[in-house]
């Protein structure tokens, strides 16, 4: 039963290579994978896509979550930071995001919180010569099961005035690929990831009028951090 | 150009097909018939129809591919107020790509309808192969499986509570087609397919 099913199969296949109906298939063939690579060109010509994800040069992943502004939670769309119409050499002074995901219990991020602090704070005041730079914390529970008023707590002992994000249930960090805290991103005005530090060479960031990786000065593979990242982004192609 | 009259430009071809396809495109394929001998026929009519179809469904398709595209780069292409907003789900990372390959759904269709473009042009100009049922189940095969497709790509439309006018254009084009395929099965199982030869001779 089973090899004539194989036989009929294969004598029909063999019938479809070389009887003449092949040159009708072939023909069809011919005129529609014109069509369809004709479709691909146009779009290949007519547009620059970039890919969504946390990798220099990629979109970051927009998100809609609660946060803390210093009155309340309230709902929050990250897309209502970016200035998508932004190029590096744009007359206005949009500001950049530096995104931070932290945990409450993370030794780490209780070491840097301070700092950070004063980085939001220094990025945006009169004396820096760069672009503003938003502070954005995202707070997961990557080590525990933290409530909102801890999260609170953390923000004022080490007086963070900026926006804290609720990600408790790590929902943003999955999205961001973050697997670690602290986890730092510092984001073009258009949205684009112009550094990461959990990049394996984190040494590196996106220069916008390049479109291209770019390494930053004076590190070559050492750690950087958040701040000499903006001080070297957030300067490159000023001037010019 | 507006969105809208690029799309109107898509949905002219695929209303001219439609057309076609039905009974009053007898007289629309008068037009072609010292062209396209063919299209005197009804069977070449409904052919002919189904390849305006696909063209329209191809092109609406590349046109979601270009918008996918352009939205990545931070443009806007099909934004509004109203529950028409093309960007709001083309432009959605959660939900622009095909879950199973990770593409986008523009070239998904694309594909889709490259396939059912070459099933048609194959039967249209062999009608009488041994395979030409073979090709029509193809086709009905493929429009069908299209609709769990539309189906999932509509749930997104209902949980963002947004309608993509360029992604419905193109359901709606999948279902024309499916329709097609199933008017040309139903012809080849009558006397209607090669009326000049009677069906036991085709056989």
């Amino acid at each position: 039963m089973h090899e004539n099913g194989f036989a009929k199969f294969g004598e029909n296949m063999k019938s479809m290579l070389h009887d003449q109906d092949a040159s009708a298939r072939s023909d069809a063939g011919i005129i529609v994978m014109s069509m369809f690579f004709a479709g691909l060109l146009v779009v290949a010509f007519t547009t620059n896509p970039i890919a969504s994800g946390t990798k220099i040069g990629e979109r970051a992943p927009e998100f809609t979550a609660d946060a803390y502004n210093g009155n309340g939670w309230n709902s929050f769309e990250f897309e209502s930071l970016l200035d998508k119409s932004w190029t590096w050499n744009s007359s206005e002074e949009s500001p950049w995001i530096a995104v931070e995901f932290l945990d409450i219990d993370c030794g780490y991020c209780k070491n840097s919180a301070t700092e950070v602090g004063e980085w939001a704070q220094m990025y945006s005041a009169e004396q820096w010569p760069g672009p503003d730079v938003v502070f954005v914390a995202v707070a997961v529970g990557f080590l525990g099961d933290h409530t909102r008023a801890e999260v609170l707590e953390f923000r004022t002992q080490y007086n963070n005035n900026f926006l804290y994000v609720d990600d408790l249930d790590i929902s943003i960090a999955e999205e961001w690929e973050v697997s670690a805290t602290p986890s730092y991103f510092l984001v073009q005005p258009d949205g684009i990831v112009a550094w990461n530090s959990n990049e394996a060479t984190n040494s590196i960031g996106w220069d916008p009028k390049e479109e291209a990786s770019t390494p930053l000065n004076g590190f070559d593979d050492g750690y950087v951090q958040l701040n000499e990242a903006i001080e070297q982004l957030t300067m490159l192609n000023r001037g010019e | 150009m507006n969105e809208y009259a690029i799309l109107s430009i898509h949905g002219v071809l695929i209303l001219f097909g439609v057309l076609l396809m039905t009974p009053m495109g007898s007289s629309i394929a008068a037009m072609f018939h010292s062209r396209y001998p063919s299209t005197t026929t009804r069977r070449g009519q409904i052919l002919a129809g189904m390849m305006f179809v696909c063209l329209g469904g191809f092109t609406v398709s590349a046109q979601t591919l270009w918008m996918h595209n352009k939205l990545s780069e931070g443009a806007s292409v099909c934004s509004g107020d109203t529950i028409l907003n093309c960007d709001g789900l083309i432009g959605n990372a959660a939900y622009n790509t095909d879950p199973l390959l990770d593409q986008p759904w523009g070239l998904i269709g694309m594909v889709a309808f490259t396939l059912l473009m070459w099933f048609v042009i194959t039967i249209a100009k062999e009608p009488m192969s041994s395979e030409t049922p073979l090709f029509i189940k193809g086709g009905l095969g493929a429009t069908i499986a299209g609709l769990p497709v539309i189906a999932l790509l509509v749930s997104y439309e209902i949980k963002e509570g947004l309608i993509c006018p360029f992604c419905t254009v193109t359901h709606i084009t999948n279902v024309i087609a499916l329709i097609g395929f199933f008017m040309l099965f139903k012809m080849y199982e009558s006397d209607n397919w090669a009326p000049e030869l009677k069906k036991s001779s085709r056989k």
